[in-house]
């Protein structure tokens, strides 16, 4: 019954963006070009860069992050294309992707998250609450900052980040240098 | 043309001395109404009511005295459990009546519990999943929760009520437009601000395309969940194309810092009206379409049919409220029983189910999406909300000194309630939530642990579709 619609597919332009390594106005218009930071280079060397595997932990998110990191695997976004996926158990994964202002209680699931995975390991801290807190830095019983829990490679900002912001921010997790670079190049 | 932005506000209260004439009123007067909210004020408890047929809200205030008070629970009014716990917490010296349930569990030869989370499945909140099984059966699950409790309300107080939006609409993130809604209108009836029609379209406009792209998440979480990528795809492109169209009308995916009391802070785009009513057409015959094939893919139906139902003594007990309550019989939405914004005059169906499984969530969520779209397409036709702004709440009329406001609204996930307490000096004085996640989420375990075996338990929890963060907040 979905034939008629695989060849409708067919037919159609993909839905899925060329976003971070080709130009794509409609997906940069909605993030935050200089929100991605580079946090630190510990560990961005000796990274495989065939398939990456994630492993999410929401340390005290709204749940918008999570809504944007779903849909990465969203035709739109495909996050496979780059050989990413999402492992099951930290021991499978790569990257360590926290979302939401880290509580007093999540802080040592996320760091026990951390030791878990077998080098080399990334930490890439997703939204404004992840980095700094946001609004809810002076909340009771919340930490903050993932600073002196586990070591952050890449900070991506926004309220929430948008998907196209966190593939970049994730690309320049696995390459250590901006994938936005590698446009001019394959242009 | 300047219409009253909630009816008169009825807020009838009945004072008590006695707990036991409070609990016993409470109880009767339950049978007709909804309840919208417990909470402790400076000496008071106060649970607030809404009628079902009348739209009148009724508050139950009871002067605490040093003697002990009966648990609402205690008294059969499970819809509070979520307030109940945290006012038991924060106000140490009340005296309580009866001790709260002890903890049960199951034990037996061939018992294992089964822990789950909080770091689980592909990308989730975090919530502790206490399973309890024997063989494949689910016989008791346990959900340890407040992992990720961020205090907004403590967060909330003292700050200026024009900047508290931003916290408050960070307490879900997929009901951002909800959140912050409730609190600007309460906001606003505790300060006397009216609101004109052309705000209150454009706040209806941004609520249900707040409702279909969270219901479109749901449906693409239930259809990975039964192993069915081509729908799952097809919701989650259909939800980006939305947060798009978010974007480009009105500045942000989820609609951040879009309502505010005292109006809309929106960027106007003059194409807007047109391509978001052509793409809301497409994205309806879209919608439908995926419905009816679902409808008839026997693999993806086994599995919802008789999965997840919730027993009758719970549906009493907690009364489950939104896609949930309307999946069991339970015909509760605020939108009609005290509509607000322009929902008195906007034509839709309120879709109802008796069986109270799965299937019977997954049927009452696509047809409200297709519902909400259908208003959508109607609410766009109009120019009215193009022109809708925002007032400043100090330019107030100053007949009325600030007070207490209460409202409630139908969040994607249900009833919406928020009780704010604004000071002269427009500061939040007081502030009170009651979410539709938290009181939900006490019919997930009995549902789960209903003769279902361990492989239902992905797809009955992705039919319900709560959000931890709603209970956490």
């Amino acid at each position: 019954m979905y034939y008629w619609h695989w060849l409708r597919n067919i037919v159609r332009r993909p839905y899925t963006t060329g976003y971070p390594t080709n130009r794509d106005g409609v997906v940069v218009s909605m993030g935050n070009p200089d929100g991605i930071k580079e946090f630190s280079d510990e560990g961005l060397r000796g990274m495989s860069r065939r398939a990456v595997a994630l492993r999410q932990v929401d340390s005290g998110s709204c749940n918008g992050c999570e809504s944007e990191l779903s849909l990465l695997s969203s035709p739109d976004y495909d996050l496979t294309r780059y050989g990413f996926s999402v492992a099951p158990s930290p021991k499978h994964a790569d990257i360590l992707v926290v979302t939401g202002v880290v509580t007093e209680r999540m802080a040592p699931v996320v760091k026990a998250v951390y030791e878990q995975m077998t080098e080399p390991k990334r930490v890439v801290a997703i939204g404004v609450c992840a980095i700094s807190g946001g609004v809810f830095r002076e909340a009771p019983g919340v930490i903050g900052s993932l600073e002196g829990i586990v070591p952050v490679t890449i900070q991506i900002d926004g309220c929430p980040p948008t998907p196209g912001d966190i593939l970049r921010g994730l690309l320049w997790a696995v390459d250590g240098k901006d994938p936005e670079a590698v446009q001019g190049v394959m242009a | 043309m300047s219409i009253s932005l909630d009816l008169v506000w009825d807020l009838a209260a009945h004072y008590y001395e006695n707990a036991g004439e409070w609990a016993q009123d409470i109880t009767v007067y339950r049978k007709d109404a909804e309840i919208v909210m417990l909470a402790m004020l400076d000496h008071h408890l106060e649970l607030a009511m809404l009628h079902r047929t009348r739209g009148q809200i009724e508050r139950f205030v009871l002067n605490v005295q040093s003697e002990p008070i009966g648990l609402p629970s205690g008294f059969f009014v499970g819809e509070v459990l979520a307030a109940e716990e945290r006012i038991r917490a924060e106000h140490s010296r009340l005296t309580w009546a009866h001790a709260p349930y002890p903890k049960k569990s199951v034990k037996g030869k061939g018992v294992f519990t089964y822990p789950l989370g909080p770091v689980r499945a592909d990308v989730s909140e975090a919530l502790l999943y206490q399973l309890q099984v024997m063989g494949d059966e689910i016989v008791r699950l346990d959900l340890v929760h407040q992992l990720k409790r961020r205090h907004v309300r403590p967060l909330c107080l003292g700050k200026p009520a024009s900047d508290a939006v931003k916290i408050v609409e960070r307490t879900t993130g997929t009901s951002t437009v909800a959140h912050a809604l409730a609190y600007s209108m309460a906001v606003e009836q505790a300060l006397g601000l009216e609101m004109d029609s052309g705000v209150a379209q454009c706040r209806m406009i941004v609520a249900e395309l707040e409702r279909v792209y969270s219901h479109l998440g749901d449906l693409a979480a239930l259809a990975a969940s039964t192993g069915m990528p081509i729908p799952q795809m097809e919701y989650l492109h259909h939800k980006e194309v939305l947060l798009r169209l978010n974007h480009h009308v009105f500045g942000h995916r989820y609609l951040r810092g879009v309502v505010i009391p005292g109006g809309i802070q929106a960027i106007q785009v003059p194409s807007a009206r047109e391509w978001a009513g052509e793409t809301i057409v497409t994205m309806r015959d879209d919608v439908e379409r995926m419905q009816h094939d679902l409808e008839r893919t026997t693999s993806f139906l086994d599995r919802l049919h008789g999965a997840g139902i919730i027993p009758q003594e719970t549906l009493d007990f907690v009364r489950p409220v939104g896609p949930v309550g309307r999946a069991s019989q339970r015909d509760c939405d605020v939108r009609r029983m005290r509509p607000y914004l322009a929902y008195a005059d906007a034509d839709f169906e309120v879709p109802s189910l008796e069986d109270g499984d799965a299937y019977a969530r997954f049927v009452v969520k696509t047809k409200e999406l297709i519902q909400s779209l259908s208003l959508l397409r109607r609410l766009l036709v109009s120019e009215d909300w193009m022109h809708a702004q925002a007032r400043s709440l100090t330019d107030r009329e100053l007949s009325k000194t600030p007070g207490v406001g209460l409202a409630v609204i139908e969040a994607p996930r249900g009833l919406l309630s928020y009780r704010v307490e604004v000071g002269s000096d427009l500061t939040i004085r007081h502030l009170d939530v009651s979410t539709p996640s938290e009181r939900n989420w006490y019919v997930v375990p009995p549902a789960i642990a209903n003769k279902n075996i361990l492989q239902d338990f992905p797809i009955i929890d992705a039919s319900f579709g709560l959000s931890v963060a709603g209970w956490d907040k």
